[in-house]
């Protein structure tokens, strides 16, 4: 796309072609500006593109098999470790990472930092895009995934857990849905949407907050009912659900700073002006957030086991790998962050934010698969069919953040068509040769 | 009148020699029992009665105290220090085929002592099976009840094994 | 402005407060269970591991047919749990002890307060007023927090089953016997009489009298009794209990109580958060004006008053 739009092609930001004239239609917004050819040599040229298509010729037959043939076929069918890699890694690691939404919507909406408003629309995709996958990943899990709207219309258990984990998270997803159809109305075209949804965003934001908490803190709880079967540094009698919903901070912002970074490499020519400016500067503010997340995180983490009096585990082998999760998924990228914030390292910054992803993901893999019946003598290793659904599905993650990415207004501005009239004199549209036109009075979006 | 005097006579003799046998009507002792009460599973087992009196003597060795020796044990002495003969000696009198039914825990009664008595599979199988292991009887199941091929159904075994192949290869090893 | 906004946003956090079922925690107290449940007490110094009690058990619950028959010593070389296939299996353990191996019954205990109803979102499983815990395969999604949440492990899932996979566990034989006070297949026919059917209350009082009478005999301690809120399943052994496989280690509250506390943190959170962070807004936004944010968006002046 770099080079297409070296060529000259226009990128669709904005409902005009030409301006004042010609509208982009559907296609053309779908297509990125391109004829078909034109995005088919795109698709074909890129590198990224053929890692996608091996992963899913593997991938895609082995969840289908999962459908046709059932679980046992594709998993180890296991009745000491009922959950296995697809939940551990798509579900329990997803879903902190994704809290992003709640905490830039609180940030811009309720505290009023609106100087994060450039990367506040990346925040809330990624909150959505992680919760939506998140259900995708359940869906291969659960053994009979067309039951899953039954805690809500056929049979009720309050008392579980995982009855609020499932209203929250449907609850949720409209919220986000919500949230982010403010770009896809800009996008399409539909002013009405886009006002409506303004008017309930302060509700809409206090609303995510609650769920958020609730239910990031519920997955913690949902291993409240194994306390025998996880391993005591893992485990919290009393604070397992705080663990696991203030590890979701940092995991949430970092995640931002991971997707930035991502974006700003590999789709430079969508972003605008306005992000790739600002996004120096609100990484580093993002790291300051993520820094005060993971002290506290450490601390409580302590003040678990100080509780419950487990200082003894940290002697055995568990212990050092505790000791190591923390180390590199804690307290080394509170380091990191400490002396990048200072000295305005945003690159070292970046590379603390992946540290503390990788910290976040290995926690949520310990508690639930790697310590997780610890007391056993069989550690069951998730075969190698798991792995490939598991990647498979986070790459049709990946594909979905790309296509949204390239197209609704997250990392650009779309622009009406005031801004459109000026700022035309210098974009690449000049090439074509074609004078603006002068703006049709009333023509405001 | 020597015909009525004969009457008398035969009537008293023919009276005593029924008289005679009634009492011990009540103490006849089996020389062979025929328990079939797994008959759904096994064939019926014929108990050699007599010679298990020949080998024990004692018959209390099963019968507890009911057929008259005293009671020995310091628990059952409590209360049975005394106790004689009683008028039933059979086990399944007081082992009772079906322990569990819905009748039989109605009818229990919470403050007798006796209320764990064993139902009378088991009490033949614990009664009969630790003798035999310090004796040198038989110990194996179908050393005493052979399996009914109804019973090798439900074992799964033999001829009804899940996989023929896999009987073949553990008889092999 | 400002007003309107912060009504409009009480009005949907309460909207959206009163769409999420809020989990209230059950009354506290202690539970002391259901006074008339049945039971069966597992008496181990009887057991000598001849498995009939696993092929009663098929035949009763129409399973399929075993890889090894059930006369086949040779699964005890490995230590095996219920599954999909089996409610019940038996193990031996090896304890060097003059009494020889023990062998141990497991299945479903049907707990007083079980996990696993405890952590079905979709109250599949119900506690039947004769103690059974029950399973209701028609609302089941397959999450299988019942497995995660049972503390004796017992629950198996139909992974092979394609289209209708289901949990599979012990139902001390309800449909068929216990609804009519019948005792189970295992208890009914297992030949050294290990297992004892009865009211819970009579089986306690049995297994203490056993104890009291034969201290050599058995360790005196009831597993089950208070062990994860009680069991309807109780175990009587001669050896240590943790030398045959259970664990010592749980404790007397059910695991029920674990979550409690969270639980009943959810309502609270559902209510003071709206306020909280309202009230941060105003806080925050005071003096500034609303409109600012659209600049950003559509950059277009909005001109509001």
């Amino acid at each position: 796309m770099k080079r297409y739009k070296d060529e000259g092609v226009r990128v669709v930001d904005s409902h005009y072609k030409v301006p004042g004239r010609v509208k982009w239609a559907l296609m053309d917004k779908l297509l990125l500006g391109l004829s078909p050819k034109q995005y088919i040599i795109q698709a074909v040229r890129n590198p990224y593109n053929w890692v996608l298509a091996a992963i899913f010729a593997v991938g895609l037959p082995i969840i289908a098999m999962r459908f046709i043939l059932g679980l046992g076929s594709v998993t180890h069918s296991s009745c000491d470790y009922p959950w296995g890699l697809i939940l551990d890694f798509g579900l329990f690691s997803m879903v902190p990472l994704s809290s992003s939404g709640f905490q830039l919507g609180t940030t811009v909406e309720i505290f009023g930092r609106h100087d994060f408003e450039p990367i506040e629309r990346l925040a809330l995709l990624n909150g959505l895009l992680g919760y939506f996958f998140a259900v995708v990943y359940l869906l291969v899990d659960l053994g009979q995934p067309w039951r899953l709207p039954y805690p809500m219309v056929v049979a009720y258990g309050p008392v579980a857990v995982l009855f609020l984990v499932g209203w929250h998270v449907a609850t949720y997803l409209s919220v986000q849905v919500c949230e982010v159809s403010v770009a896809f109305f800009e996008w399409i075209g539909f002013p009405l949407g886009k006002q409506g949804v303004r008017k309930i965003t302060l509700g809409l934001t206090v609303a995510g907050i609650i769920l958020s908490t609730l239910h990031q803190g519920a997955l913690g709880a949902l291993y409240n009912y194994a306390p025998g079967k996880v391993h005591p540094l893992w485990y919290s009698s009393a604070f397992q659900w705080l663990h696991f919903f203030v590890s979701s901070i940092p995991g949430g912002l970092c995640m931002v700073i991971v997707v930035s970074t991502i974006a700003r490499k590999t789709m430079a020519w969508r972003c605008d002006d306005r992000f790739l400016d600002n996004l120096d500067n609100l990484t580093i503010s993002l790291a300051k957030g993520a820094s005060m997340g993971l002290i506290t995180y450490l601390v409580i983490k302590l003040m678990g086991i100080a509780h419950d009096n487990k200082w003894e585990y940290l002697a055995t082998g568990y212990g050092t790998w505790y000791l190591l999760e923390m180390g590199v998924g804690v307290l080394l990228p509170l380091i990191l962050f400490a002396h990048g914030i200072r000295n305005k390292m945003v690159g070292l910054v970046r590379f603390s934010a992946f540290l503390t992803v990788f910290g976040v993901v290995l926690n949520r893999l310990n508690t639930g698969f790697i310590t997780f019946n610890w007391k056993m003598a069989e550690r069951e290793v998730p075969t190698w069919q798991e792995f490939m659904m598991a990647i498979t599905l986070f790459c049709v993650y990946i594909a979905v953040w790309r296509f949204i990415l390239y197209r609704l207004p997250i990392l650009f501005t779309w622009k009406s068509a005031d801004a459109y009239a000026t700022a035309s004199e210098t974009s690449a549209g000049i090439k074509h040769g074609k004078n603006p036109e002068p703006v049709l009075a009333g023509e405001k979006w | 009148m020597k015909g009525t005097g004969n009457w008398f006579l035969w009537g008293g003799a023919m009276i005593a020699l029924f008289a005679a046998p009634v009492g011990s009507w009540a103490k006849v002792t089996p020389d062979t029992l025929e328990l079939n009460a797994l008959i759904d599973l096994y064939e019926k087992v014929n108990f050699n009665h007599t010679r298990h009196i020949e080998l024990l003597k004692d018959c209390g060795e099963c019968h507890h105290h009911t057929t008259g020796t005293l009671a020995q044990n310091p628990h059952c002495m409590k209360c049975h220090k005394n106790s004689g003969a009683t008028e039933n000696v059979a086990c399944r009198y007081c082992h009772l085929g079906q322990p569990f039914s819905a009748v039989a825990l109605r009818q229990k009664d919470r403050s007798a002592y006796h209320n764990d008595i064993m139902g009378l599979k088991g009490a033949y199988h614990q009664a009969c099976s630790g003798c035999h292991q310090k004796m040198g009887g038989p110990t194996g199941c179908q050393d005493c009840h052979v399996r009914s091929k109804r019973g090798e159904a439900f074992y799964s075994t033999s001829s009804f094994a899940h996989s023929q192949a896999k009987g073949e290869k553990k008889l092999q090893n | 402005m400002k007003r309107r906004d912060f009504l409009k946003g009480c009005m949907a956090c309460g909207t959206a407060a009163t769409l999420v079922v809020s989990n209230q925690a059950w009354g506290i107290g202690t539970f002391e269970g259901y006074p008339e449940v049945m039971g069966v007490l597992v008496d181990l110094t009887r057991c000598v591991g001849c498995r009939t009690c696993e092929a009663a058990c098929n035949r009763e619950q129409k399973l399929p047919a075993p890889d090894e028959p059930f006369d086949d010593k040779s699964v005890f070389k490995e230590k095996r749990r219920p599954t999909e296939k089996a409610y019940t299996v038996v193990n031996r353990y090896d304890t060097n002890s003059p009494k020889g191996p023990v062998y141990r019954k497991i299945q479903c205990n049907h707990c007083n307060e079980p996990a696993c109803l405890s952590s079905c979102f979709v109250n599949a499983y119900t506690k039947t007023s004769e103690g059974a815990v029950i399973y209701n395969s028609k609302v089941c999604v397959g999450c299988r927090n019942c497995l995660i949440a049972c503390p004796f492990n017992v629950p198996g899932y139909s992974y092979s089953s394609a289209f209708n996979p289901v949990v599979k566990k012990c139902i001390f034989c309800y449909d068929t016997r216990l609804k009519y006070g019948k005792p189970p297949a295992c208890v009914e026919v297992c030949p050294q009489e290990v297992l004892t059917f009865g009211h819970r209350n009579d089986l306690l009082r049995i297994g203490r009298e056993r104890i009291k009478e034969k201290p050599e005999r058995y360790v005196d301690h009831i597993f089950g009794e208070k062990e994860v809120g009680g069991t309807s399943w109780l175990y009587l052994a001669g050896v240590d209990f943790d030398k045959v496989g259970f664990d010592t280690t749980m404790s007397n509250d059910p695991i029920l109580s674990n979550v409690k506390d969270f639980l009943g943190i959810v309502p609270m959170v559902l209510t003071i958060w709206p306020a909280l962070f309202t009230g941060f807004h105003l806080l925050a936004t005071k003096n500034k004006d609303h409109a600012d944010h659209d600049n950003g968006h559509s950059g277009q002046e909005v001109g509001k008053p």
